[in-house]
């Protein structure tokens, strides 16, 4: 019985359709038009002709398809100094680098400020709650400042160290770390686990859902931030997609730099999307087998 | 053989190596740049090619808020933001648990209505959505239609019509800013055992009777957590009013980085006490919260 319960635990989606289902999906599919909008909205802008971008009022949907916003887009790509795979190779290498850290550093935080005693560790959870609201860009100058000091000008990883403590990353994480119960905790204490098994042999594993919620969010971040290369970057060489991506648009003026904006926020948009793809069924399975009840 | 350590050291040294890495992170790139920047609000600091110059004038910045007109307009732009969080924090609330509600059902496709609900968290991004807007997409067509926003202006004294107004014309993209919410209480709905609605069902409780008396108790500890999501996410949102007033007056030449740097202070201030009302509200529910678990 329990075994049998387990396995349908795990099936996100019932196999057959039946008539109560109905109520909920009139309801759920107007809405999800709405969802769906901002997705929507982006592809067709990008494949709008110049007149388009410009109607007034402006129209949603495109009438025309056209490929000319990415044929001019790609026709500066060759003109500029660097490659465009340089400025990728970059983006990705840091994308993967600030991921795989901040999982890492928010669950171990995660999981001391959630399960574990220890002093300060009200004071730290405080603390991370209030500089969540602060806002980034307040900052921007005083952390300039500090990461001269510190000497990571023209550094390749100061794209990557100022992302490893990002608050909303580690408040949701803990928000589901608080989720497992202290006794299953309990439990493998008494069987001999150390902390750190215990992290790595069930905290993680359990929290897969919020691991990939956070993987989706930086990812975002990351990939689409060109303040780094900005700020702190002055070796053309060293920054980043997001950066080039943006300078393309902002050299061409005016009406032609318009529509290849539309399609290099197009092209930035792309990953994003691949990205959440592969993560979401992860991420919706929230807490369904992890047998947390 | 060297004596064990005491069990609270031990503990205190295990919570902070779990902690560690995070929290030099955290002290190098957010609390020192936050601390410097508190420094700057009280001081008059001029950027300049050679570096930077910074003068302590006390509260000068700050009596400057409160005397000019630029000062005005950004604390009307922070009074409207607070009004507009008292309708957008309920709305975005009720939404998600609505839809995280029935998407717990067992419907037909449920996991791509779930990745649907969930895909705004990844477009969100502050251009995207102020284009959108721009073009009316936002907007529900009715509401125009209907005088709906006619009247609001009607009705209400001028500083409360602005805001209220601006909930009704932006309604769809606050329904765009609730995917972390519904996958919230998604994982708190999990929670809750098939077996309670079960043996509620046998004792004669309706559909309706169950969902106030079992569902929404389950919720009530994620609801706080949601709310100050909601509220963090609302108020970094890079379009807010009051944050482009803080990005405004970074490299004014009348105010400059250091008045930026009070109104950032004020703003976060501000928040504080928002998020801290709303704790105290809902403080009482994440205590009632153990009988569940």
């Amino acid at each position: 019985m329990a075994r049998h319960q387990k396995f349908l635990g795990t099936k996100i989606n019932p196999s057959r359709f039946n008539r109560t289902q109905v109520k909920y999906i009139i309801i759920l599919i107007p809405v999800l038009m709405f969802m769906l909008l901002p997705l929507i909205y982006i592809f067709n802008y990008a494949f709008k002709p110049i007149e388009e971008l410009f109607y007034y009022p402006p129209r949603f949907f495109v009438e025309r398809y056209t490929l000319q916003n990415f044929v001019k887009l790609f026709a500066v790509t060759g003109s500029s100094g660097i490659p465009m795979s340089r400025y990728l190779f970059n983006s990705i290498i840091v994308t993967i680098l600030v991921i795989g850290a901040s999982v890492v550093v928010s669950t171990l935080a995660g999981y001391a400020l959630s399960k574990l005693e220890f002093k300060g560790k009200k004071f730290m959870n405080e603390i991370n709650t209030l500089a969540l609201m602060f806002v980034g860009i307040a900052v921007m100058i005083p952390r300039y400042l500090v990461i001269e000091k510190l000497g990571l000008i023209d550094n390749f990883f100061v794209h990557v160290l100022p992302y490893l403590a990002i608050p909303v990353g580690l408040f949701l994480i803990k928000q589901f770390i608080d989720q497992v119960p202290d006794e299953l905790l309990d439990a493998s204490r008494i069987d001999g686990a150390s902390e750190f098994q215990i992290y790595t042999k069930i905290i993680l594993p359990l929290i897969k859902p919020a691991i990939a919620t956070v993987v989706i969010l930086s990812f975002q971040t990351v990939w689409n931030s060109a303040d780094t290369s900005t700020t702190y970057i002055n070796n053309d060489a060293l920054k980043t997609f997001a950066f080039y991506m943006n300078t393309l648009t902002a050299n061409t003026n005016g009406v032609a730099g318009q529509g290849m904006a539309a399609a290099a926020s197009l092209v930035m948009f792309i990953p994003n999307l691949l990205i959440f793809i592969l993560m979401q069924s992860k991420v919706m399975d929230t807490m369904a087998h992890s047998g947390i009840k | 053989m060297k004596k064990p350590l005491k069990r609270k050291t031990r503990n205190n040294l295990v919570g902070w190596s779990f902690l560690g890495i995070w929290a030099i992170g955290f002290l190098v790139f957010t609390m020192i740049p936050l601390f410097t920047s508190l420094y700057y609000s009280m001081s008059h600091v001029v950027l300049s090619g050679d570096g930077i110059q910074v003068d302590f004038v006390w509260f000068e910045n700050y009596k400057q808020v409160f005397s000019t007109a630029e000062g005005f307009n950004f604390l009307r732009s922070v009074s409207d933001f607070a009004i507009e969080l008292l309708f957008k924090v309920p709305i975005i609330t009720v939404f998600s648990i609505i839809i995280a509600v029935m998407l717990n059902q067992n419907i037909k496709g449920k996991g791509f209505f779930r990745a649907i609900y969930f895909l705004p968290v990844i477009i969100a991004s502050g251009p995207v959505i102020s284009q959108l807007i721009y073009q009316g997409a936002a907007t529900i067509p009715l509401v125009e239609e209907m005088g709906i926003i006619d009247f609001i202006n009607q009705t209400f004294t001028e500083s409360l019509a602005r805001p209220i107004a601006n909930i009704f014309s932006e309604l769809i993209v606050i329904l765009w800013f609730s995917g972390v919410q519904i996958l919230l209480f998604i994982a708190a709905l999990q929670k809750v055992d098939r077996y309670t609605y079960e043996a509620a069902m046998i004792d004669g409780a309706g559909p309706w009777e169950s969902f106030w008396k079992i569902t929404v108790p389950s919720l009530k500890s994620m609801t706080l957590i949601s709310i100050v999501f909601t509220i963090i996410n609302l108020a970094t949102f890079s379009e807010n009013a009051a944050i482009q007033h803080i990005k405004n007056n970074m490299f004014a030449l009348e105010t400059g980085f250091g008045f930026s740097s009070a109104i950032a202070w004020l703003y976060f201030i501000a928040l504080a006490l928002i998020l801290g009302i709303f704790y105290l509200l809902f403080r009482g529910a994440t205590r009632e919260r153990r009988r569940y678990s």
